[in-house]
C-alpha cells in the first residue's frame, strides 16, 4: 500500500506545488482590434483606432494586417530585470510596445519571397522605461501566408523577462525528466516482452510508455526546436495521432488485465468512437485531446468498476487513480491535469504489471517446489513402509520357503526400482515405459498377494508421452482396493483413443470391490499425485475421472492437445 | 487357542499362520484368516476369540477402525504392521504388542508369550480404554478410571465422575494392559494407586483402601504385603 502513497507523492505533490506557486498576473489584456493594411503610425500608443474591427481578420495571399491590444500594467517593475512579453501568434510579425519595435519574428508581408522564417512562440523584452503602471499599447504588424484563417493572438503573457524564459525551461525540464522515465520504462518492458513473447500486456504497456514519451517531447520541445507556424498544424496532427494511440491502448490494456464479457465487441466499439473523434477535428488539439481523454476515462472507469465489483486484484488502486485524475482536472489547468492524469494512469498500469510479475514469480517458484515435491513422491512410492516392508516380509518368506521363487521376486523388484530410477527426473515419459513399470509392479504384487493379475492394452500409440507413474498409481489403487474374482484373478485393461482435440486413456480394473460404497479414495494421496502431475504438464488442459462400476473400477484420463 | 489373522497380503498371512501354528502347537483350536475389514468385523462379532493378529492397513482402509473395535473386545490384540510410527498409537489404544514388519518367528513368539504371561508390560502406554456402548465404541481416557472391578468374564470400570462402565475384557487381561499405575489389590479389584488415600487396617486382619473420593475398597489379605512393600 506504500505504493499508492508514493504514487501520490511523486506525481501529484509537485503539480500542486507548481499550481500553488502561480503568481497573480502583473497585467491585464484588453480587447484586440485589427485592421488589414500597413501604416507605420498604427504602432503608436495614442493612435485613434476607433474604426478598427473586432474579432479576427481574414486576408488573402499574405496581406499585412495590424493588431492593437491595449494592456494594463498592474504593478510597477521593481526588479533589475525588465518585463518581457511571450506570444503565441500565427504568422510572421513585428512587435511594437507603445510605438517602439521590441521584436521581430520572420518577415511580415514578405513570406512568399523569403520562405518560412521565425517560430510559433516568441519572447521579447520590453524596455523598462515603458512598463510603468498604467495603460500601454501592444501593436503587432503581421502577415499570414499559410493558414490565413488562423490569425489571432492565441496566448499572451507578460512577466519579468528572465522569469518568462526560465519558468518555461523549468517546466520543460520537468516534463523531459518525466518523458525520460517513460522512455526507460518503455524499453524495459519491451525487453521483458521480448524475453517472454506471451506477455502482451507488457508490450502494450511498453507501447503506451513510448507513445507518452513521444507525446511529451512533441508538446514540450518547442523551446529548442523552433516550429514555424506553417508546420504547427502538422505538429498538432502528430499529437492527435499519438493521443489516439494512447487513448486506445490504455483501456485495451485494462481490458486484458481485467477481463469482462464481450470485451472484444466493446473495445472495437470504443476504438470506433475514438477514430470518429479523431477524424472530426484531428488538428484541433485541445478539443480532440479533451474528448479522447474523456472517452478513455469513461471506458476505463466502466471496466475498472466492473473489476472492483468482481474483486479483481489491483482494481481498487486503479479506480482511485482514475478518480484522482478527476480531482486534478477540477483544480488544475487542462494541460497540467492532462499530463499528470496520463502519467498517473500509466503509473497505475505499471503497478498492475509489477503485481502481475510478482504473481508470475510466485507461481513459478511454486511450480518449482511442486515439481520437486512430485519427484520426491515418485521416489517415495518404492520406499514408503507399506510397500517396502510388506514386500520385504513376503520376500523373506519366499526366500525361506522357496528360494528359487525368491530370486525371481528379487529380480522383479530390481526391475521396478530400475524403471523408477530412470523416470525419476522426467516430467513426461513414453507410454511404453509407463506400461513396463506397471507390468513390473504387477509381477511384484503377484508374489506378495498370490493373486493372478493380468494386463491388457489396446490401441497404444508408442509415440505418446504421459507424466510418470500416473497409470502406475491407478494400478496401485486397483490392487489395493480390489478383491480377486472367484477364479483368484484381477484384470487390468488400458485403452488408448485419440482424435483431433484430445487423447484419452481408459484404465479399467475387473475385480470385486472391497466395499459396496465408494469412500474417499478420490481424495487420496494417489489421486492428488495424478492431478498434480497432470497440472504440471498440461496446466488446465486435462480431465480425470475415477469411478466404481459393476465390474470393478474405471479411470479416465483425457489430455487435450495444446 | 482361537486365533484370527487379519492381513490383506496372502503371502504374509500364510507366514503368520505357519509361525502361529508352530508357536502354539497343540493348543491351536481354530485359526482363521480374513483379508478385509468387513469380513474381519463380521467374524469378530460372531465368534469367540482369544487373540487377533491385526494389520493396520487393509486394502487402503484405516486399520484403526478395526483396532478400536478389537481392543474393546474380550480378547487381546497384537498389531503386525509395516508402519512403526503407528506403534505408539496402537499401544495407547491398548494392544498387547506391536510387531513391525518384516518379522521372524522369534519376534512373533515373544508377542505370543505375552498373551498368557502374568508378567506386566513396561510402564503402561495405554491412554484409552475402548468400551462398547449401545452398539458404538467409546474411548474412555485412562485418567478417568478410578478402579476396575471384576464381574465374571467382564469388568466394571468405575470412573471419576461416578459413572460405571462395562468392559468386555477380563480383569486379568486389563491388569496385563494397565500395569504399574494400576494394582490388583484384591482378586476382584484393580485400583489406580494414585487414587488411593490410605490403607486402613481393621481388627481381624481386615484391610481396606480408602480412595481420594472417600470410597472404601477391600484389600486382599495376600495382596496387602505386596502393596505395603511396593507402595507404602
Amino acid at each position: 500500500m506504500n505504493w499508492r502513497f508514493l504514487l501520490v507523492l511523486a506525481v501529484v505533490a509537485p503539480l500542486f506545488l507548481i499550481n500553488s506557486c502561480t503568481e497573480t498576473p502583473v497585467f491585464k489584456e484588453n480587447e484586440t482590434l485589427f485592421k488589414i493594411g500597413d501604416q507605420k503610425e498604427w504602432a503608436n500608443k495614442h493612435f485613434n483606432d476607433q474604426d478598427w474591427n473586432q474579432g479576427k481578420p481574414k486576408m488573402d495571399d499574405g496581406q499585412v494586417f495590424w493588431f492593437r491590444t491595449p494592456i494594463d500594467i498592474l504593478q510597477n517593475n521593481e526588479d533589475s530585470s525588465p518585463y518581457g512579453i511571450r506570444l503565441e501568434v500565427y504568422g510572421e510579425y513585428e512587435v511594437f510596445w507603445d510605438g517602439v519595435l521590441i521584436g521581430k519574428n520572420g518577415n511580415p508581408g514578405q513570406e512568399k519571397k523569403y520562405g518560412p522564417k521565425g517560430k510559433m512562440w516568441t519572447t521579447h523584452s520590453i524596455p523598462s522605461a515603458l512598463t510603468e503602471k498604467g495603460q500601454h499599447m501592444l501593436a503587432i504588424r503581421g502577415s499570414l501566408y499559410w493558414f490565413a484563417d488562423h490569425a489571432g493572438i492565441w496566448s499572451l503573457d507578460i512577466n519579468y523577462y528572465d522569469k518568462l524564459v526560465t519558468n518555461r525551461l523549468i517546466e520543460i525540464a520537468f516534463m523531459h525528466v518525466l518523458a525520460g522515465a517513460f522512455l526507460i520504462a518503455s524499453f524495459y518492458f519491451l525487453f521483458l516482452f521480448l524475453s517472454n513473447k506471451k506477455e502482451y500486456p507488457m508490450l502494450i504497456f511498453s507501447a503506451c510508455c513510448f507513445l507518452f514519451f513521444v507525446l511529451i517531447i512533441a508538446e514540450f520541445s518547442e523551446a529548442y526546436l523552433p516550429v514555424h507556424y506553417s508546420q504547427h498544424r502538422l505538429r498538432l496532427q502528430s499529437i492527435g495521432v499519438l493521443m489516439l494511440g494512447i487513448s486506445f491502448l490504455i483501456p485495451f490494456y485494462f481490458s486484458m488485465l481485467f477481463p469482462f464479457p464481450k470485451r472484444q465487441i466493446y473495445t472495437t466499439l470504443y476504438g470506433a468512437v475514438l477514430l470518429f473523434i479523431f477524424l472530426i477535428r484531428y488538428d484541433f488539439f485541445l478539443l480532440t485531446a479533451r474528448y479522447m481523454a474523456t472517452s478513455m476515462w469513461l471506458y476505463a472507469l466502466g471496466m475498472v468498476v466492473y473489476a472492483v465489483y468482481k474483486k479483481k486484484k489491483g482494481s481498487i488502486t486503479i479506480l482511485s487513480t482514475l478518480l484522482l485524475c478527476v480531482a486534478i482536472n477540477l483544480i488544475a489547468t487542462f494541460n497540467i491535469s492532462f499530463y499528470s492524469g496520463f502519467g498517473l494512469i500509466l503509473l497505475g498500469m505499471f503497478y498492475l504489471l509489477s503485481n502481475r510479475i510478482k504473481e508470475q514469480r510466485l507461481a513459478y517458484e511454486k511450480s518449482l517446489v511442486q515439481s520437486t515435491r512430485l519427484r520426491l513422491e515418485l521416489l517415495k512410492k518404492n520406499i514408503q513402509p507399506h510397500f517396502i516392508m510388506n514386500t520385504l516380509t513376503s520376500l523373506i518368506d519366499w526366500v525361506e520357503e522357496a528360494p528359487d521363487k525368491g530370486v525371481l521376486f528379487i529380480e522383479a523388484l530390481a526391475k521396478e526400482f530400475d524403471l523408477v530410477n530412470r523416470i525419476e527426473n522426467e516430467k513426461l515419459i513414453p507410454i511404453e515405459q509407463e506400461i513396463a513399470l506397471c507390468k513390473a509392479h504387477i509381477e511384484i504384487m503377484e508374489y506378495r498377494k498370490e493373486i493372478h493379475y493380468t494386463w491388457e492394452d489396446e490401441g497404444i500409440d508408442a509415440g505418446q508421452k504421459i507424466p510418470p507413474a500416473i497409470l502406475h498409481t491407478l494400478l496401485e489403487n486397483g490392487i489395493t482396493h480390489s478383491l480377486p474374482l472367484v477364479d483368484n484373478t484381477i484384470k487390468f485393461k488400458l485403452i488408448f483413443e485419440s482424435n483431433a482435440q484430445y487423447v484419452c486413456y481408459t484404465f479399467l480394473t475387473y475385480a470385486n470391490r472391497v466395499r459396496a460404497v465408494p469412500s474417499k479414495i478420490q481424495d487420496g494421496t494417489g489421486i492428488q499425485y495424478i492431478k498434480a502431475r497432470l497440472t504440471e504438464s498440461y496446466q488446465s488442459e486435462w480431465e480425470f475421472s475415477s469411478e466404481p462400476t459393476d465390474y470393478g473400477w474405471k479411470n479416465i484420463v483425457i489430455l487435450y492437445i495444446q | 487357542m482361537h486365533l484370527l489373522i487379519v492381513e490383506d497380503e496372502a503371502r504374509i498371512a500364510k507366514r503368520i499362520e505357519r509361525m502361529a501354528r508352530a508357536i502354539v502347537g497343540e493348543g491351536m483350536r481354530s485359526l482363521v484368516h480374513k483379508d478385509n475389514l468387513q469380513d474381519a468385523l463380521h467374524y469378530i462379532k460372531e465368534n469367540t476369540l482369544d487373540l487377533v493378529l491385526l494389520d493396520l492397513n487393509l486394502n487402503g482402509d484405516n486399520g484403526f477402525d478395526l483396532l478400536t473395535t478389537a481392543v474393546s473386545e474380550s480378547f487381546h490384540t497384537i498389531v503386525v504392521s509395516a508402519y512403526k510410527e503407528q506403534a505408539i498409537t496402537a499401544y495407547e489404544y491398548g494392544v498387547l504388542d506391536f510387531v513391525p514388519k518384516p518379522f521372524n518367528q522369534e519376534r512373533l513368539q515373544l508377542a505370543f508369550s505375552r498373551v498368557g504371561s502374568k508378567e506386566k508390560l513396561e510402564p503402561s502406554k495405554v491412554k484409552h480404554l475402548a468400551i462398547k456402548k449401545r452398539g458404538r465404541i467409546h474411548l474412555i481416557p485412562i485418567e478417568k478410571v478410578l478402579y476396575a472391578k471384576g464381574a465374571g468374564v467382564y469388568t466394571e470400570l468405575y470412573l471419576t465422575d461416578g459413572i460405571k462402565e462395562l468392559h468386555d475384557k477380563s480383569l486379568e487381561k486389563l491388569e496385563q494392559l494397565l500395569a504399574h499405575s494400576f494394582e490388583r489389590i484384591h482378586k476382584s479389584y484393580l485400583v489406580k494407586m494414585s487414587e488411593v488415600k490410605q490403607v486402613i487396617v481393621e481388627t481381624g486382619s481386615k484391610y481396606k483402601a480408602e480412595l481420594n473420593n472417600g470410597e472404601i475398597i477391600p484389600v486382599g489379605r495376600t495382596k496387602y504385603k505386596d502393596i505395603k512393600s511396593k507402595w507404602l
